[in-house]
């Protein structure tokens, strides 16, 4: 059976890193993460929404701010948030896609905003943010990590750059007053009870926010709690919304070919495997950019000056055949990489490696003793296989036209078992 | 010295990326390499270390260490 639409793109490289000397091989591109003689080169225009946060900070300021923020990544806060906050929200979701049936009896969505509403809750209880419970402020919230989304990779819009930029700053304002603001104030008031000794440290929040103003560093700006949580929130609930509808539509034509395979559709190891392609395909951040802070040799004998921007360009290393065989350009489940990370760049590399892998991945067992958890990818796709997702073969999903990412823009569904 | 639990400290030395924070976090148990790969020097480290020991798991970006 052919293939319904294209899944496979290729890298097109946005205006900000044309002209820029670029990698595409799979061990140069990890040579340069890997380097210390480099720094962050991304994210020069979306300073004013990820400025002196953890993904543009290096080296020793970058250990410590990691350090401090290291334990909301603990095995225990992963499995308190799959089990505790991810589970239930997912089928809270998919609950309420039950109330927009459709005269026909079916439940359609669109899944691309689906799965943003499910991860919207999580993002909040990983930052700090109160407040995102009933339906209507859900969808505020969602909308605004949105267009905090928008901001904060500009490099990639497609639209004018100063314009968006301009445009989302006057939204965060809104962002702020509406969330962000009264739960830095009501944690500032917990936090002032503790050092009181009227609150004992356990009975505090545990989250971004409340991390930065407990352990406060007078070099930090007053800005940077909201930046540090722009960040947080946005690539916490982006990677998870990128992926799933390229993960999902690609199983839909790999059980198309391969029909034997349909009733792994609830196996959590296979959907792990598949969700791994997907994203090593279809990477969140196609591509970084490092600085050299000296004279570098490369191992292939190509030089970069100090100073000089390079572009890691990680969708084509993510399908170098090298490192992911023959068929590194296709999608399949039982792809082996028994010498890298079955997600390749995913989620970058080196120190600067994306701090809440783990939530979208899962985590393998830590000890000879425990299981670790399924991540985001895997927990929403087997949810939406229960649910009874089918793609409608006459509304195909369409590529977002706001950005040069890989992205969905438009992705309807129907939900047969709700 | 705490000798009741030992643990069994590895680290996946094909994903391990070098940034050298397990051994800032516990320099008692890990090294770089000459290839600036990280290695346990204690593989059976006692419970003394187990604080230690969570946060460079934790703290390492590719969540390299297992114990």
């Amino acid at each position: 059976m052919g293939r319904i639409m294209e899944t496979i793109r290729d890298l097109v490289p946005p205006p900000h890193i044309q002209g820029i000397k670029h990698f595409v091989d799979y061990a140069l591109v990890d040579e340069i993460l890997r380097s210390k003689h480099f720094r962050q080169g991304s994210h020069q225009e979306s300073q004013p929404f990820f400025g002196d946060s953890l993904l543009t900070i290096d080296h020793d300021k970058h250990f410590e701010r990691r350090r401090l923020q290291a334990p909301l990544f603990r095995k225990e806060a992963l499995e308190y948030y799959e089990h505790k906050e991810l589970l239930p929200l997912i089928s809270k979701a998919l609950d309420e896609c039950k109330e927009n049936r459709d005269e026909d009896g079916l439940v359609r969505a669109d899944l691309c905003a689906l799965v943003r509403t499910m991860l919207a809750r999580i993002s909040a209880v990983t930052t700090g943010i109160d407040g995102v419970d009933t339906q209507e402020r859900t969808d505020a919230f969602r909308n605004y990590i949105e267009q905090l989304g928008t901001g904060a990779t500009v490099e990639w819009s497609t639209e004018d750059h100063g314009e968006v930029i301009s445009r989302i700053l006057q939204i965060r304002e809104g962002f702020v007053k509406e969330f962000y603001g009264p739960s830095v104030e009501r944690r500032v008031g917990l936090i002032n009870e503790f050092k009181n000794g009227n609150l004992s440290e356990e009975e505090l929040p545990r989250d971004l926010i409340t991390l930065m103003y407990l352990h406060w560093n007078e070099n930090w700006d007053e800005e940077l709690p909201l930046r540090e949580s722009t960040l947080y929130l946005v690539a916490s609930s982006q990677t998870t919304t990128h992926a799933v509808p390229h993960l999902m539509i690609h199983l839909h034509e790999w059980f198309q070919e391969h029909p034997e395979d349909y009733e792994k559709r609830f196996d959590k190891d296979f959907l792990k495997q598949a969700g791994h392609e997907a994203i090593r395909l279809h990477l969140p951040s196609p591509a970084l950019l490092r600085i050299a802070l000296q004279d570098v040799t490369l191992s292939n004998g190509v030089g970069i000056k100090e100073g000089e921007r390079v572009a890691c360009l990680f969708t084509p290393a993510n399908r170098d055949i090298t490192v992911f065989g023959g068929d590194a350009r296709s999608f399949n489940p039982y792809r082996e990489t028994p010498n890298v990370k079955p997600w390749g760049f995913a989620f970058g590399g080196g120190e600067h490696t994306c701090i809440g892998r783990t939530l979208v991945t899962g985590l393998s067992a830590r000890t000879d003793n425990d299981e670790g958890t399924d991540g985001t990818l895997v927990n929403i796709a087997a949810s939406l296989f229960e649910a009874g997702i089918e793609i409608d073969p006459n509304d195909l999903p369409t590529y977002t036209e706001l950005s040069y990412h890989d992205a969905y823009g438009r992705f309807p569904i129907s939900l047969t078992n709700l | 010295m705490n000798e009741s639990k030992r643990f069994n400290l590895r680290i996946d030395q094909e994903i391990c990326q070098g940034t050298g924070y397990c051994v800032r976090v516990a320099p008692e148990l890990f090294v770089l390499d000459t290839s600036e790969n990280a290695i346990v020097i204690v593989v059976d480290p006692t419970q003394d270390f187990e604080n230690q020991i969570i946060e460079a798991a934790t703290l390492c970006p590719t969540r390299a260490i297992t114990y």
